[in-house]
Order: structure tokens, then C-alpha cells, then sequence
């Protein structure tokens, strides 16, 4: 299983946003759907995603609400906020300025 | 997203942190129970699946604290913890607690109450447009800066000459009866020239003012009716204009309604009508008898107006004998109606101060005591990993939750000696215009302020000392028992001295007033207050034989009332607050009535029987009697003062003078009488003439009468009589000449009282100062004394050498304490009377009690001291 420390600082928020982005989610959902969009590559711990989630919550990036889940029982859905769409946009425009950045220099000639 | 939704967020995280709390648990209980659900589909046993699972999220508690700390709730939260922990520890001690809350709450609530008051006198605008640019001119003598009383000479020659104001305005209160559906009625009413309204920047919400032509002279029966007279006996008709108002003798047309509320005096008047100055002849409208109000025109300083009636008033001494050592004085309203109580207030503000500082000074050294014995527990977190800062943030947040705890104290203190001292003190502390006093927003924000910079006071200095610990030094010295920080001892020191110097200067000051308090009770008056009644008796538009002739009746019938032994009237009584001042001739100027000879003199209108009924002693001569009518020769009286002044020969009696405004005749001096305090108890008596209204009648008079027993029992007896001679004559309030003697006396009598209290709530914070200094140093040195006991020292020799540290510290703080009184005494120099602030026997005395109550205080712990057991002592380790 992947550590926090693992992912770049501040990937996990960006991958959060894009997860998110298209329908609101729960928490196991999410780390479900990072494992499956990454085809098992990624794994996100709770440890960082719970701490991470209420963090994007108060930022106002994401908000939370209750409903009922696939198996009928309480779950916090996390959906995208007008302030996260455009976040997301500035994270991915980033991420790709840097992971092109890194594959200049990490890939071989 | 918006930050209100980010602050509902944090709000709700911090308010309903229990809810959250659940939240949190279900969400993550949620992902426990999906990622048991995967391990059994993997084909895990469920109980395997379970512990596996619990492995991987591992410690849910720990995840928990993440997210909390993602929610940024740690400062907040541990800010709420060292609260809670304050409340703890300040329950554990209780003593120090209610010591500490109480001093706090009487030093807050002192300063809540007397601010209130200070905030509805001196701080509070007066309820008029533009307030800041009226004025009131009042004459004085050159030599007193007493405010007289205008002259309408004078208002005339203002009005004509001077520049800097927009209008001015002369008005008097004389009463008006008039006639409702049950009977005559006496009401309140302002004479008024044209420019009021304009001089107060309202205008009328019916109707209008008046217009000049009205206040010349000819018949105008017309009158403004006050709003709230207006609601009572027209029920606030919108039709009232052009009705009439029954009055004595005639009616008046109704023209206008003043606004709600207008008031320049302490009463809403009732009825408003037309003051007439002849132009040709202002003298004919009265005597100094009238108030003068302006507004200054646009851009012109208060200054500058004073400069200009300063030059003015110059030019009229020269003109009119009248003005003969005379000079006017332009004001701000609001500073002329607070200038008696102004200086009372400030010495009560800095009085109650004084006592916030000594309780904030107590409670500093009992918090470093508190600190010291502290010191282990600060230690012990100190070793665990708690930084200064943290220590320090604890320490004052303790403070801030007693200085809280004290300030609602104070409120609740506030709250009931605002309405104690508004109920005792009726109008002695503040001038009848102000507002209602009332805590409003502002005292709550002063006694927030107050809390709020009582604790950083209190606070910041020892809990910067107690945080100063070094762990290892601490936890050593506790096994050890502490001997004593010699620093710690210092500062404690000069804190005690401090309150110790406060006390005693508020302790001189109460002396000083005490002193003048007795010194004003004893002041000869010059008459009897006790056993008269008074009441008012307004005359109305009568011709004067009428006037003279309705008085002759009433006093007959009064005086042949059973227990009364004397009655007169006279026009303005004594302590009222009324004079009247104006002119006269002696015989050798008076043919051509010059105004360049006539000389300034007091005047008072009396009838026969008045210095009987007052009790003031004849000097001279014969009283007013039935002999003198008006058809008999022109008699006057004079007191002392106006004998020794303009006939310092001593024969004044059988001497002519002509009294302006007397039907202008020569009159007979035939009596001298002592003389009166008529302008209040710390004036000197003026000359003063006296004329007969059998001769010259006037229309306001009061009824005297001297009776055996309780005076205001035979009240309506007399009133009675009264309606015996005339059922349409009102009568109006009906008092005791001692009322008016207690109502002089309640300022100083307050100030004396108030600080009295506050130097003994001082005194009795100093003590305990004293007290708590030298009962720790007892306490610290219990090891010391038994070992020096043991080895055969004297029980007599522990106690004096205790008590003499607790007397260096009372003699440094008397010392102090005197020496700053005596730097402040110019302070109280103008609420003293019969004594001076330098007075030496005043600071005598108040050292002499002060070291009384000190010594008593220091005796207690030197006494513990003395009667150590050796034993004890060393085994208590």
C-alpha cells in the first residue's frame, strides 16, 4: 500500500478533484476509483485521504454531503465546488508543466 | 467558495463539535466496514477480515486527530482547554477566588457606576440641532465669575451690537395660571422673545413662533403650547390653532405647538408667550432678572464672540451706572450646565480609578503569590515540554477569565448603584437638562474596556515572573521548601507601597471633604429654616391695588391661623437659585436718574411679617409694617453688607435712595436686617435693598409662614385660607425652606459620602496588601523562625521584627501617599470650603487611621510568627 509520502505533495489533492469532478463520491469510492483509473497503481491509505479530504472541505474546494450509498446506508458524498473546478483546472494545468518537466530529464535520450 | 460559507464551516466545527465528532466516527466507520466487505470477497474469514482491516486504518483515533487538525480547530480548541482549565484551578481556590472577584467587581463597578453618570452629565450632547453653537451669556461681577442674570438694557445693546450670532434670545420662567374644566391651574411657562426657536434650531410642529412684532409692546394675546401640555389637555388636537387658553384674566390665542421635548430648564414648559421690550424703554421689562441664550453665527469661534462681548461689555460700563463693575461671559450650553458638576465628576472618576488601580495592584501581588506557590506545577509542564509562551498564554487567560468573571460582577454591582445613587442623589450630581441616567452601549463598552485592560494590568507581570521558571531549580527548591526570592519580595513591595500611597490619598481627600461637609452644615445661614413652609403664589395680570391688596388679605388670614407665628412673602427666596439684580441712587444723584451714578445693589420684593416668618434678625431700624401702604411714604430696607458698603458711616437708617424699577420714587431706609446666604452656602452675602410690595407690588411672590411643629402639616390649612381670599388663586409647589437647606448641601454632602466610601474600600484593600505581604513572608520564613526560636530567641523579639517589616512598608507607603496628596492638593481646591487643601490636621488625621487599620493588619501575621513551635516547624518539612 502507497504512503502519503509517496505521491508528490499535493497530488493527492488533484487527484481528489478529478475523482471527484464528474459525480459526487464517498471516501471509500474515491480511493476505490484512484486505485481503479490508475489500473492498480495507485493506492491511497485512509490515513491520508480522510485528513485530506476535510482539509479540501474547509479550503472550499470540495463540500460534503449526506446520503444514502449503493448499499443503502449513510455515506458522506464529497462533490466539486465552483472554487474547486477552477482549482482543479490550475492543479492539472501544473501537473502537466511539471510531469513534462520531470520526463525531460528522467527519460532517457 | 465564499468566505461566509468557509466561516459556517469553522463555526459550526467549533460550536457544534460534538456533531462533527459523530461525523467523523460514521464516515470512517463507513470505510472500515467497505474494506472488511473487500477482504471477505477475497475470500478472508470475516473475523480475519475484521482484525486486518482494523490493522490497515490503523489508529482510528490518530486519523481522527488529522482530520481535526485538517480543520484547523487546534488553537481554538486548546484556548477553550486552557479556559476550562482556568475555571478548574480557580475553583480549587476559593478564598483567592471571591477575594480576587469581588476587589475586581467593586473597582469595576465603582467605575461602571460613576462613568454612567459621567457619560449622561459630560459626555452626551444636549438633545439640539447643532447643540455646539448654542450659547448662554450671562452677566457677572468684574470681580466673580459667578454667572448673574441678564438685564434687558443689556440684551437690548447685545442684540443691536454684537456680530457674532445668529439671533439671541432673552427668556424668564415666571408661572401662568390658567383656567381648566376643574378650576385655576398653575402651569409652567417661558417668557420669550421672537428668537427662540430659531437660537435652538427647531421649529414649532404646529403653528408658528413668534413673530417680532409680537414681542414689542401692545396687546398680544397669544401663546405656543408645549408638546406634552399640548397631549394633555388638547389630546394632541391638529386643529388646536386659533383656540383659545382661559387664563386669569382673558384668554390666549393659540398659534403654534412646540416640538416634543423642547426643554431648556429641567421641566418641559407647559405654555410659551411673547416676552415685550420696548425698544425706547428695555428697563420697563424688569430688572437682572432674565436668561440670555445665542447661537453663534457661522464661523464664528466661541472665542471670538468672547472677545466681542468682552469689548462690548467695556463700552456699556461706560454707558449705564447699572453695568458699573459689570462684565458678560459667553459660554457653550452644555459647558455652562455641566460647570458644577464637572469638577465633582472628575474627582469622582479619578477617585474610582484610584480604587481600579488599587484592586488591580492587590490582585497582582496575590497572583505572584499565587504564582509562587505555583512554581512546581509550572515546573513539572515546563519539563514536560511546555514552552514559556504557553505558560505565559495560560497564566493570562486565567486572568482574563477573573477579570471577566469580575467585570459582569461589576455590572451587576453597576446596575444597582446606578439606581441607589440616582434615587438618593435626585439632582445633585448632575444639571436638570441631562438626559436620564441609564447604562447604555457606551458603559458597557467602558466596562468591557475596563475588564479587558484590568487583566493585561493585573496579569502580564506575574505571569511573566511565575512562567520565568527553570524546571530543575524549581523541582529542587520545592523538595527544599523555598527561603525566599528576594526579586519576588521586591516587586511585592512596591506594590503594597502603592496601594498603601493611593489609599492615603484618597484617604486625605475624603478628610478634606468631610471637613468642608461639616463646615458647610454649620455655616450661619442668616435665618430660621426650621419650622417654615413656603409655597408659590403667582399673582397673574391683576391691576396692583389688586396684587397688593390680595396679599394683605392672605396674610391676615394666614397670620390668624392657629400655630403660625409669622407669614410674609417675598419674591425670589433664598437657596433657589433665583436673584435679582439692578440699581439704585442715593438721594444727592437721584434727580436726573443718571445712569452714570446709579450703583449695582440686590434686590428682593417682600411684603410685611417675611424677616419674622424667615428668622432674620432686625438690626436696625423697625420691619416692614401695616403703616406702610401705598399711599404712605416710600420705605425700603437694607441689609448689613449694602449698609457697610454705601454708608460706611453707620447711619443708614432715616437715608433716601431711589431703587430703579420701584415706581421710581425716593424711599426711606427704616430697617437694617442681617444678612442672608440667598445665592447658596459658599457665596458671600451681596447688598442687597429691599422694597415693600404694599408699594411697588410684583406678580411672582412666595408665601412664607413660620408655624410651631411640623410646618408642612399645617400646608393645606394655609391653603385653606388662600382660597378663603381668592378660590381662583393657584398654589404651587409647597416645600419647607429646610428641604431647600439639604437640597444645597446634597452635592458636597454626596462627594463627601462617596468618597468616603471609596477611600474605605481602599483602605480596606490596602490592609489586605499589607496583610497578604507579611503573612507570606511568615509562611516562607515558618522554617527559619522555629530553627532561630529553637536556638533561644524571644517570642517578643519575632514579633516586633515582623511587625517592623510590615511597618517600613505602611511607613513608605504613608510617606509616598502624603507626598503625592500634597502634589495634588490644587486637585480638590475648588471643592473645599472652610479649609484648606494644605490643611495639615486633615493629613495628621488621615495617617493616623491609615497606620491604625495597617498596623492591625500587620499585627495578625506578626502574632502567627511569634508563636511558631520549633518542633513544628522543622518537622513541617
Amino acid at each position: 500500500m502507497s504512503k502519503p509520502t509517496d505521491l508528490v505533495q499535493g497530488t493527492l489533492d488533484l487527484l481528489i478533484l478529478r475523482v471527484v469532478a464528474p459525480e459526487p463520491l464517498h471516501g471509500w469510492a474515491i480511493a476505490q476509483r484512484i486505485r481503479q483509473m490508475s489500473n492498480e497503481q495507485l493506492r491511497v491509505g485512509q490515513s491520508a485521504l480522510y485528513p485530506a479530504l476535510h482539509k479540501l472541505e474547509q479550503q472550499g474546494w470540495i463540500e460534503a454531503r449526506w446520503a444514502p450509498s449503493e448499499n443503502n446506508r449513510r455515506a458522506k458524498y464529497y462533490r466539486l465546488t465552483a472554487a474547486g473546478r477552477r482549482a482543479l483546472k490550475t492543479e492539472t494545468a501544473q501537473w502537466e508543466r511539471l510531469s513534462a518537466a520531470i520526463s525531460l530529464i528522467v527519460k532517457p535520450a | 467558495m465564499r468566505w461566509t460559507r468557509k466561516l459556517r464551516l469553522r463555526v459550526r466545527s467549533l460550536l457544534r463539535s460534538a456533531q462533527v465528532e459523530r461525523e467523523l466516527d460514521e464516515e470512517l466507520q463507513y470505510h472500515l466496514e467497505h474494506l472488511i466487505e473487500d477482504h471477505v470477497a477475497r475470500g478472508m474469514s470475516p473475523a480475519d477480515a475484521r482484525h486486518t482491516a482494523l490493522r490497515e486504518m490503523g489508529a482510528i483515533d490518530q486519523r481522527k486527530e488529522e482530520c481535526r487538525d485538517a480543520r484547523g480547530l487546534t488553537l481554538i480548541d486548546s484556548l477553550r482547554q486552557d479556559a476550562t482549565y482556568a475555571l478548574r484551578s480557580l475553583r480549587r481556590t476559593p478564598a483567592f477566588s471571591i477575594v480576587a472577584t469581588a476587589s475586581l467587581a467593586i473597582g469595576i463597578g465603582a467605575n461602571t457606576t460613576i462613568f454612567t453618570v459621567v457619560n449622561a452629565v459630560l459626555l452626551r450632547s444636549l438633545p439640539y440641532p447643532g447643540s455646539d453653537r448654542v450659547v448662554v451669556l450671562h452677566e457677572h461681577a468684574l470681580d466673580s465669575a459667578e454667572p448673574l442674570s441678564v438685564h434687558p438694557v443689556n440684551f437690548a445693546a447685545w442684540r443691536a451690537r454684537a456680530r457674532s450670532f445668529e439671533s439671541l434670545v432673552l427668556v424668564q420662567f415666571p408661572p401662568l395660571n390658567v383656567i381648566g374644566s376643574s378650576g385655576p391651574e398653575q402651569i409652567g411657562r417661558l417668557l420669550t422673545t421672537s428668537e427662540l426657536f430659531r437660537v435652538f434650531g427647531v421649529s414649532p410642529v404646529l403653528g408658528r413662533g413668534f413673530t417680532d412684532e409680537e414681542t414689542r409692546p401692545g396687546p398680544h394675546d397669544v401663546v405656543i403650547l408645549g408638546h406634552g401640555f399640548w397631549q394633555r389637555w388638547f389630546g394632541g388636537d391638529p386643529g388646536v390653532l386659533g383656540r383659545q387658553l382661559a387664563v386669569q384674566d382673558g384668554s390666549l390665542t393659540i398659534i403654534g405647538v412646540a416640538p416634543r421635548g423642547f426643554r431648556i430648564g429641567s421641566a418641559e414648559p407647559d405654555a410659551f408667550t411673547p416676552l415685550t421690550i420696548d425698544p425706547a424703554d428695555p428697563a420697563s421689562s424688569g430688572s437682572r432678572a432674565f436668561q440670555c441664550y445665542g447661537r453663534l453665527a457661522s464661523g464664528v469661534s466661541l472665542d471670538a464672540a468672547r472677545s466681542e462681548m468682552t469689548v462690548i461689555a467695556s463700552a456699556l460700563r461706560g454707558e449705564y451706572r447699572l453695568d458699573d463693575g459689570m462684565g458678560v461671559f459667553v459660554s457653550g450650553l452644555h459647558e455652562y450646565l455641566v460647570r458644577e458638576a464637572r469638577p465633582g465628576l472628575r474627582l469622582l472618576m479619578a477617585v474610582v480609578s484610584t480604587v481600579l488601580v488599587i484592586a488591580c495592584v492587590n490582585l497582582a501581588a496575590l497572583l505572584m503569590a499565587r504564582g509562587i506557590s505555583r512554581r512546581g506545577e509550572f515546573a513539572v509542564r515546563a519539563a514536560l515540554g511546555a514552552s514559556r509562551a504557553r505558560l505565559v498564554r495560560q497564566l493570562v487567560i486565567e486572568s482574563i477569565v477573573l477579570s471577566t468573571c469580575g467585570g459582569a460582577a461589576g455590572l451587576l454591582v453597576a446596575y444597582w448603584a446606578i439606581h441607589a445613587l440616582v434615587a438618593l442623589t435626585a439632582g445633585a450630581l448632575m444639571p436638570a437638562t441631562s438626559e436620564p441616567i441609564r447604562l447604555d452601549a457606551a458603559c458597557l463598552f467602558f466596562t468591557f474596556a475596563t475588564s479587558a485592560v484590568t487583566a493585561l494590568a493585573f496579569g502580564l507581570v506575574p505571569a511573566l515572573q511565575a512562567s520565568h521558571v527553570d524546571p530543575q531549580t524549581a523541582l529542587r527548591e520545592r523538595t527544599w521548601g523555598a527561603t525566599g526570592d528576594r526579586r519576588h519580595h521586591r516587586i511585592r513591595s512596591v506594590l503594597v507601597v502603592t496601594e498603601v500611597a493611593l489609599a492615603v490619598v484618597l484617604l486625605v481627600g475624603a478628610g478634606l471633604l468631610l471637613r468642608t461637609l461639616s463646615n458647610l452644615v454649620r455655616v450661619n445661614l442668616g435665618f430660621q429654616p426650621a419650622g417654615t413652609v413656603t409655597m408659590g403664589l403667582f399673582l397673574g395680570v391683576r391691576p396692583p391695588e389688586a396684587r397688593i391688596a390680595v396679599i394683605d388679605q392672605i396674610l391676615d388670614r394666614v397670620e390668624g391661623l392657629p400655630d403660625v407665628k409669622a407669614a410674609g412673602t417675598i419674591q425670589f427666596l433664598p437657596l433657589r437659585g433665583m436673584t435679582c439684580g439692578t440699581g439704585f441712587w442715593l438721594e444727592e444723584h437721584a434727580a436726573g436718574q443718571d445712569p452714570a451714578h446709579a450703583r449695582p445693589t440686590e434686590c428682593a420684593l417682600v411684603s410685611r411679617g417675611y424677616f419674622a416668618a424667615m428668622g432674620i434678625p432686625i438690626l436696625d431700624g423697625r420691619p416692614f409694617d401695616r403703616r406702610d401702604r401705598i399711599t404712605s411714604p416710600r420705605v425700603v430696607m437694607v441689609n448689613q453688607s449694602f449698609a457697610k458698603r454705601y454708608f460706611p458711616d453707620g447711619r443708614a437708617i432715616g437715608r433716601r435712595v431711589l431703587v430703579q424699577g420701584s415706581n421710581q420714587a425716593l424711599a426711606e431706609i427704616v430697617g437694617v436686617v442681617g444678612d442672608v446666604h440667598h445665592d447658596g452656602l459658599t457665596s458671600e452675602p451681596a447688598p442687597t435693598v429691599f422694597l415693600l410690595h404694599a408699594q411697588t407690588p410684583g406678580y411672582i411672590t412666595n408665601l412664607v409662614v413660620r408655624t410651631n411643629g411640623e410646618p408642612l402639616a399645617h400646608a393645606a390649612a394655609i391653603r385653606r385660607a388662600i382660597h378663603e381670599v381668592d378660590p381662583m388663586q393657584a398654589v404651587s409647589s409647597v416645600r419647607t425652606i429646610a428641604q431647600d437647606v439639604a437640597n444645597v448641601l446634597a452635592r458636597p454632602r454626596l462627594y463627601a459620602l462617596l468618597v468616603t466610601c471609596f477611600a474605605a474600600i481602599a483602605v480596606t484593600l490596602a490592609a489586605i496588601g499589607v496583610y497578604g505581604l507579611i503573612a507570606y513572608i511568615v509562611t516562607q520564613r515558618t522554617h527559619e523562625i522555629g530553627i532561630r526560636v529553637a536556638l533561644g530567641a524571644t517570642r517578643e523579639k519575632v514579633f516586633f521584627e515582623m511587625l517592623g517589616q510590615g511597618a517600613r512598608l505602611v511607613a513608605a507607603g504613608l510617606l509616598v501617599g502624603l507626598t503625592v496628596a500634597v502634589g495634588l492638593r490644587e486637585a480638590a481646591s475648588n471643592l473645599v470650603f472652610g479649609v484648606t487643601t494644605g490643611d495639615p490636621l486633615t493629613y495628621l488625621l488621615a495617617a493616623l487611621a491609615f497606620l491604625g487599620v495597617a498596623l492591625a493588619a500587620v499585627m495578625i501575621p506578626a502574632h502567627r510568627a511569634s508563636q511558631v513551635e520549633p518542633t513544628t516547624a522543622l518537622r513541617c518539612e
